[in-house]
């Protein structure tokens, strides 16, 4: 008899949502969490997107602490002296469901009271080494050399997955699956925020997303802008592998370069960074999806390499509650069953494809080489900047037919013309 | 901003029975690229007198640099016992 029917590893949105599902069902959960208070060790962006907390928690968007509403979605294209962006607003964003923004430290400590409130036993401040296993299956967890059983674990640890390493059940990152990312809490008046970014009450939110085509060395980084309450979020997305093609520039150093900016700088102008963070950011699309499930044990969330990415959204938390929530479910049906192996656990692969979680990762496969190619990073901002220059200047000359400017523009791109041709035919398809 | 006052806003509770990131002197000493002392956003890394110098009271415990090492000199374990980096916002 073990002592828990469910251990979740990790009380972050995943495994949070993982923990009151199954508590609310009936189950005895323990959350270990190695973060004392939960939350204080989880980085985000962060934008929560769309509605998946509403299966754990019907009234979040009254209880939950959320920032701002994002009413307006940016993406943007920075070359060294242009912005070049798409500033969509809507009132049908707030028909249709966009996302909140949102501070981890405030919304992870929610989630996990949440859980305590369903029945779950919370334990923070406590480090899981590894799963402990018996035959060939996992029988609960190792902490400082004690055994503490369930009949299934489901880690929910992050980024970082360090126990699903240690334990084996999967391989240690590489350069392809996870990016870096960084980060800036700048302090501003609400007010402030609400005329720098045109937005029409305190509790509507800017979102933004940049592709940064000038940073020093080449390096290529996605840059992210979000407003809260009263401060702002920004931050940056270095790839790992160009990182190390490059060896140039040093990743804290970077963030700089976006806020010195000349089309940035005026955002966050007078504001004071209150806070500096840093974590991996899963990047690597199907191909870094480890081993999800397996006799006792399941895997959800950023551990699971959840997130998608496209340049122009960047998503990961509704992955997370998503694969947190589907696992919850797949314990269930177990338990019902009394059937732990990994046959037993195998609706949860089953849920995840029938879901966005593995659909979207499936549909756009290969993604990851179109957001971090070339074109992207140099060829059309550089392309777009030179296109826009010719139309949008008048200096006396006759003027020349779109195409041929189109083709001029191209010239001036860094990337050869077929290149852009055979990517940007690429691009489309996948995206 | 320099990283050391941004790393100066960080709340830690440091372990000081404790180094949670151990590296192995013998192979930094013959690295040819010192990747981690680009990538680590905490600047944990640094090379004084072209020695690797580390120092892990400054890790805000991303795992970067257990990926960027690619030499095998660092072994990386989570803080215990609520030791290491404390966010007010995340």
């Amino acid at each position: 008899m073990s002592e828990f029917d469910v251990i979740v590893v990790g009380a972050g949105p995943a495994g949070a949502s993982a923990a009151i599902k199954l508590a609310g069902s009936g189950s005895s959960v323990l959350l270990v969490e190695r973060g004392d208070p939960p939350g204080s060790k989880n980085v985000s962006g962060g934008v929560l997107w769309g509605d998946s907390l509403g299966s754990v928690a019907p009234d979040w968007e009254k209880s939950a602490p959320m920032e701002r509403y994002v009413e307006a979605k940016g993406v943007s294209f920075l070359t060294r002296d242009s912005k070049i962006s798409i500033d969509f607003r809507s009132k049908k964003l707030q028909e249709r469901r966009s996302g909140y923004t949102v501070l981890r430290t405030k919304l992870d400590g929610w989630l996990s009271k949440k859980a305590k409130d369903a029945g779950a036993m919370v334990a923070s401040g406590i480090t899981v080494d590894k799963l402990a296993f018996k035959d060939e299956r996992v029988i609960g967890i190792e902490q400082d050399g004690d055994i503490i059983t369930s009949d299934i674990v489901i880690l929910a640890e992050g980024a970082n997955p360090r126990v699903a390493i240690n334990s084996g059940i999967r391989d240690r990152l590489k350069d392809r699956d996870v990016a870096i990312g960084v980060k800036e809490i700048i302090k501003l008046p609400e007010k402030t925020i609400n005329e720098r970014f045109n937005l029409t009450s305190s509790k509507m939110g800017f979102a933004s997303e940049y592709v940064l085509g000038f940073l020093e060395g080449g390096v290529k980084a996605g840059g992210f802008i979000y407003t809260n309450k009263e401060s702002i979020s920004l931050g940056l997305v270095i790839s790992m592998k160009e990182m190390r093609e490059n060896n140039n520039t040093r990743s804290f150093d970077l963030i700089e370069q976006f806020k010195e900016h000349p089309y940035i700088a005026p955002l966050i102008e007078g504001g004071r960074v209150d806070e500096y963070s840093a974590h991996m950011v899963q990047e690597g699309g199907l191909k870094s999806v480890p081993q999800l499930y397996g006799n006792g044990f399941m895997v959800v969330g950023d551990g699971a390499g959840f997130s998608f990415s496209n340049g122009m959204v960047l998503q990961g938390m509704n992955y997370a509650i998503a694969s947190g929530i589907a696992a919850a479910e797949s314990a269930i049906k177990a338990k019902i069953k009394s059937n732990f192996t990994k046959d037993g656990l195998s609706s949860y692969e089953e849920r995840l494809k029938s879901s966005f979680v593995l659909q979207d990762l499936m549909n756009f496969k290969g993604i990851e080489e179109v957001t971090w190619s070339d074109m992207i990073h140099r060829g059309i901002p550089n392309m777009t900047e030179e296109l826009f220059l010719s139309l949008f200047s008048e200096n006396g000359q006759p003027k020349a037919h779109m195409i041929n400017l189109l083709i001029r523009a191209m010239g001036h791109s860094d990337v050869p013309r077929k290149d852009m041709v055979i990517n940007m035919y690429r691009m489309l398809r996948r995206m | 901003m320099k990283i050391e006052d941004r790393l100066s806003l960080l709340n830690y509770k440091t372990d000081k029975s404790y180094e949670h990131i151990t590296i192995n002197p013998s192979i930094c000493e013959t690295c040819p690229d010192h990747f981690c002392t680009f990538a680590c956003p905490a600047k944990c890394y640094s090379l004084i007198e072209e020695k690797l110098n580390f120092k892990y009271e400054d890790c805000v415990e991303c795992g970067t640099c257990d990926v960027a090492c690619s030499h095998g000199s660092v072994a990386w374990n989570n803080t215990k016992g609520g030791h290491g980096v404390k966010y007010k916002y995340g």
